[in-house]
């Protein structure tokens, strides 16, 4: 065999080494055709040729993996795409049925004419200028119907009536019947055993007409939680954003009640602190140290430093404020002994599990826990006006105190303290918008008044960069590597931004785009970290499209704009 | 000649006049009003002299009347009443746009339009409320608004068409501490040079210290961060290498350094336009430094546009200074209106030397604090302060001269960045240093000068407390005093400015933080309190 054949000299095996040139006769005529030489080389030659194809069926293969996948990617963006726009659709449509709402309430108000609410209304004609004049929409004859039928209801006062459609609306979305939540707020007031905060109730609804009356705001709400929530289709309400704090027995009458609810806590719990001064008047051990206490807590968060996660470096101050809260729950000085339900969204049940169950937790508890609110808020306004980025350190803080199990009630935390401050401060993120050119306006955008006059613009935009800055700081923290759970998670950002973002144009306001861009800037990697694509399609509403559709390019507007270029100048990221 | 002459007041309620008279005594009165409000004790003053490259300027000559038609029997001395015949208006009331403040509050009770006068583009108020009308480079407007500047303060939009008006002028401008100075001649230096040429030094701004130099090429390279090929250097020990030259388009030094570069023919002059110093009164008073900005200037270019500005100017420097930069417009503060509206000062009585420690610990719960400087006599006080406070769980950077160059940049760069809150420092920091979130000043030392500190330090308070309340916010400034010495020198600071110093006592810490929580409230509902700023 090949063995056998005498070995050919290297010249020869070279030149089989380039078959290519050579004819096939002439490989037969060749004498040495069956040298072992030409049988190495052809043997040679084969495995190439093996390995070529071998070689470009793995790159084919390659490829097609490649092209797979892209295929794979491209449907499940254009499914995104398609989920985004229907829910757009679905965004709209409520939108406008929202609108039609709120339309509509103005032909049951027009002969009720209560002097009483003319005044909060007035906002609404300053919303909706044109409501008055179009009463009869083409939907028009479903809503009559169910406005009636909330009345029919009988609990609510007169008053009610204006706020009732909307509420109504949210409910036919839902399969559950409308009665019920035709007055979630009487109802509420009603299930509630904590007797004190009946009367604000009382006034609430009027407030809340006020609130309900815009309907952008009951819409952007319906309309947010869509985009986020990718596993739920969009009848679920618990995607709302405050839904963590809430059971979401009652969602859909929720929504109107939140806002007030938050200004009635806020009340409770100056309330509380007037309370807590009498006590100290009879109380001496209280009296020799509270002050401390209180003390001692703004001097933690006033020493919060922002520095390379999880260095440490607020360690001090976390124990030591940590350490007061236990001392107030322990209640060595004797305080009184309240209900935590007064400064809480919703009533709570006792929870399996939870640390606090009992009806009620000593006062002074609620007292620090709420001066250390009263801390932080001030902290963002005082300091992370002049430099946002301060607010970050203090945003862990309140997120993992708030989150402590000790420190919560009923297995939920107590964090509504801090959301009500915020929601007085600062209620564009609830939603919330204003005609800055307005007394009433600035009211409801939260213009701080320092004596009898407003402060300045500058004050005011100072302000609220802190709080915008704030709240993301809250709010964008990431809990995935955490025991405790968040206790008030993106989902909240998201719709405090798709609040602002939905206002309509003739409602923007420079106080939402100063809000706006405090809460985005600096908070941006967060932001993407929890929503990826579909946050960077909302950095995109908000810095490009949000700014486009402001009526008036104010300095404020254009600093979004600007931020958008900033980011591609700096980070690379393209919205535009 | 014309001599012009203007009171012009801080803030948002100002009301002014500008008096003229030409050689032919045609008497012209020119007026700037844009509201009546507190007109009697918040003047300051615009002495104008050369009026003729002031009249031809648009954003002004909107405002200008000419009153001889109207009013031909005010044709005093200028100089002898600056504010008395003001209230009596030629121009309607105007409303200031850069604060709408006034226009909400008349109209209180119910929503109210507010903003016709605001709309209204023919009101002459309607002028420079917006840095727009100031017709800067689209770049530079980038650059602002990324800076989260909105508005014009006062001396921006006064300073500034002045210092860029053709021919060049010099100028001497005073201003209120954090209220803009160097943003004015920022957007001075930007508008002048010639960005084609970025190694061609420009502009030179010498500055007192090195961390103020370090702070201005930083405003410089903001402002201009959209302005392709800025380049801003610094010349300050140890920065520029040996042997090297500096380049750049706009070079920002101490008057040393700067002066040794151009002796050693490393700073090219021949193309300087503009000269700025800021801490005028400082760089041109103090021995030393006074000789080398005298020696640095007699190097450069004969023509080049001189611009001083400071917070204070002492009547023995302002000589100096109308001798250093000749001819120039002049911005002038009256000593009362000084001090800064939104800075509540107050005093701590501690018993005795010992205890000031521990008051100081103390200050931190009374009110929101976010970062503070506390101001020390000596290093030694200073390095004691830090270990109590440490140890209180405060991040502390104590600054002072032991420090070296880049040590103290580090130092510095922790407060800035909020790393540390606390910074502990000697008068090496009173001025200038610009950090916003300072909400609070100690001095635990009161400042003294002269033979055996015999006597306070004015002006030195003056900046010290400039430290906090930058841009229109609100601060607070703490003086320890603990005996007669102590004390008289802080009553005869309260007396030359004219404040009200509040009293708080160590003894009872419920009833001190509830004074200053009213100290506090009342010095922002204070009518006259209204930031003259920019910055939003």
């Amino acid at each position: 065999m090949a063995e056998s054949s005498p070995p050919r000299s290297h010249l020869y095996s070279s030149q089989w080494a380039s078959p290519g040139q050579r004819s096939t006769a002439s490989d037969f005529l060749y004498e040495d055709r069956n040298s072992e030489a030409r049988h190495k080389a052809l043997l040679e030659k084969a495995r190439r040729e093996h390995e070529r194809v071998r070689k470009n069926a793995e790159a084919e293969y390659q490829d097609y993996l490649r092209r797979e996948e892209q295929r794979r990617l491209e449907e499940e963006r254009s499914r995104e795409e398609e989920r985004i726009r229907r829910e757009e659709q679905l965004a709209a449509e409520r939108r406008r049925l929202a609108e039609l709402k709120a339309k509509k309430v103005e032909i049951p108000s027009e002969p009720v004419s209560e002097p009483p609410k003319a005044s909060p209304q007035q906002t609404k004609a300053a919303v909706l200028p044109a409501t008055a004049s179009q009463p009869s929409q083409p939907t028009s004859t479903s809503t009559p119907r169910r406005a009636p039928v909330t009345q029919s209801g009988g609990t609510s006062t007169p008053a009610l009536t204006p706020v009732k459609p909307a509420a109504a609306s949210t409910a036919i979305a839902k399969p559950s019947p409308a009665t019920p939540a035709g007055n979630p707020f009487a109802s509420a007031a009603k299930a509630n055993p904590w007797a004190t905060s009946t009367k604000p109730p009382s006034s609430s609804p009027f407030a809340q007409g006020a609130q309900q009356q815009s309907p952008f705001a009951a819409a952007s709400k319906e309309a947010k939680p869509n985009p986020f929530a990718t596993t739920s289709t969009t009848t679920t309400p618990q995607t709302n954003g405050i839904a963590v704090a809430q059971s979401a027995a009652t969602p859909a009458p929720r929504l109107p009640t939140a806002p007030d609810r938050y200004q009635t806590i806020h009340k409770n719990l100056k309330d509380l602190r007037k309370s807590m001064l009498a006590q100290t008047k009879t109380n001496p051990a209280l009296k020799a140290r509270m002050g401390d206490m209180r003390r001692e807590v703004r001097k933690c968060v006033g020493q919060l430093v922002n520095g390379a996660p999880g260095a440490g470096q607020n360690k001090t101050q976390i124990l030591n404020i940590k350490g007061l809260l236990r001392e107030a729950l322990l209640n060595g000085a004797q305080s009184q002994l309240v209900d935590p339900s007064l400064v809480v969204l919703e009533p709570r049940e006792p929870v399996e599990g939870a640390v606090h169950n009992d009806p009620q937790l000593p006062s002074i508890f609620l007292y620090m826990l709420n001066i250390f609110a009263k801390a932080i808020i001030s902290q963002f306004v005082n300091e992370a006006s002049a430099k946002p980025d301060t607010a970050d350190a203090v945003g862990v803080v309140a997120a993992s105190v708030f989150a402590d199990r000790e420190f919560q009630w009923r297995g939920k935390s107590l964090i509504d303290i801090l959301l009500a401050k915020f929601r007085v401060v600062c209620p564009v993120v609830f939603g919330h918008f204003g005609n800055e050119k307005f007394e009433e306006g600035r009211r409801q955008l939260g213009w701080h008044r320092e004596g009898d006059q407003w402060v300045s613009e500058q004050q005011h935009s100072d302000r609220m960069t802190g709080l915008g800055a704030g709240y993301a700081a809250i709010a964008l923290r990431n809990f995935s590597k955490s025991k405790m759970s968040h206790p008030f998670p993106p989902s909240n950002y998201w719709t405090a931004m798709a609040r602002i973002i939905n206002t309509a144009p003739p409602d923007i306001s420079n106080t939402q785009a100063m809000v706006l861009r405090a809460m985005i800037q600096g908070s941006e990697h967060k932001f993407l970290e929890a929503y990826g694509n579909a946050g960077l399609a909302a950095l995109r509403l908000a810095l490009v499209e949000f700014p486009a559709k402001a009526p008036t390019k104010s300095p404020y507007i254009n600093a979004l704009a600007m931020h958008a270029q900033m980011l591609a100048k700096e980070t690379g990221l393209r919205l535009m | 000649m014309f001599r012009l002459e203007t009171p012009v007041y801080p803030a948002e309620g100002y009301s002014s006049r500008l008096w003229t008279r030409t050689q032919k005594q045609q008497p012209v009165t020119v007026e700037i009003r844009p509201h009546f409000r507190d007109i009697q004790s918040q003047a300051y003053f615009i002495v104008l002299t050369s009026i003729a490259t002031f009249v031809t300027m648009a954003s002004l000559a909107s405002r200008i009347t000419n009153p001889a038609d109207q009013q031909p029997s005010q044709t005093d001395d200028a100089a002898n009443t600056p504010v008395a015949t003001a209230t009596d208006s030629l121009a309607p009331p105007q409303e200031e746009g850069s604060n709408s403040q006034g226009l909400v509050e008349s109209h209180y009770d119910v929503e109210v339009k507010l903003s016709d006068l605001q709309n209204d583009t023919h009101s002459p108020l309607y002028s420079v409320s917006n840095f727009e009308d100031l017709n800067l480079p689209q770049e530079i407007m980038n650059g602002l608004l990324a800076m989260n500047y909105r508005k014009p303060s006062k001396i921006q939009e006064k300073a500034l068409p002045l210092m860029l008006a053709d021919p060049p002028q010099n100028m001497i401008a005073q201003s209120q501490s954090g209220t803009g100075k160097t943003g004015a001649f920022v957007l001075a230096v930007l508008s002048r040079i010639d960005l084609s040429k970025p190694d061609q030094p420009q502009a030179l701004i010498l500055a007192p210290s090195r961390e103020l130099a370090r702070q201005i090429q930083g405003v410089i390279q903001s402002i201009g961060q959209f302005c392709t090929n800025l380049r801003v250097e610094v010349a300050i020990p140890g920065i520029v290498p040996r042997g090297q030259g500096i380049k750049g388009s706009a070079i920002v030094g101490t008057p040393g350094t700067v002066m040794d570069l151009i002796r050693r023919r490393q700073f090219d002059v021949s193309q300087l336009k503009l000269l700025v110093i800021d801490e005028a009164d400082n760089m041109l008073d103090q021995q030393g430094l006074g000789d080398q900005c005298v020696r640095v200037k007699k190097m450069l270019p004969p023509n080049i546009q001189i611009l001083l500005f400071s917070a204070t100017f002492p009547d023995h420097v302002m000589t100096y200074a109308e001798r250093f930069a000749p001819n120039a417009h002049q911005m002038k503060l009256r000593q009362q209106e000084l001090t800064v509206k939104g800075i509540s000062q107050m005093y701590m009585d501690c018993p005795d030397q010992n205890q000031k420690y521990d008051v100081l610990c103390k200050l931190y719960g009374l009110m929101t604090i976010g970062s503070s400087v506390i101001f020390v006599k000596t290093r030694e006080s200073a390095n004691i302060i830090q270990q109590r406070m440490e140890a209180d769980g405060h991040k502390v950077s104590a600054l002072h001269g032991a420090y070296e160059g880049v040590n103290r940049d580090a130092l510095l760069d922790d407060f800035r960045s909020g790393r540390s809150k606390v910074l502990i420092t000697t008068n090496v920091l009173a001025r200038g240093i610009d950090v916003s979130s300072v909400s609070m000043v100690i001095n635990y030392d009161i400042p003294m000068k002269g033979r055996g500190d015999s006597e306070p330090d004015y002006e030195t308070y003056l900046h010290r407390i400039g430290r906090t309340g930058r841009f229109g916010r609100v601060g607070v400034s703490i003086s320890f005093v603990y005996d007669k010495k102590s004390y008289d020198a802080l009553s005869q600071i309260a007396e030359h400015f004219g404040i009200d110093l509040i009293q708080l006592s160590p003894d009872d810490w419920d009833e001190t933080e509830q004074k200053v929580k009213e100290v506090l409230k009342s010095a922002r509902a204070k009518p006259e309190y209204a930031p003259a700023s920019i910055k939003a």
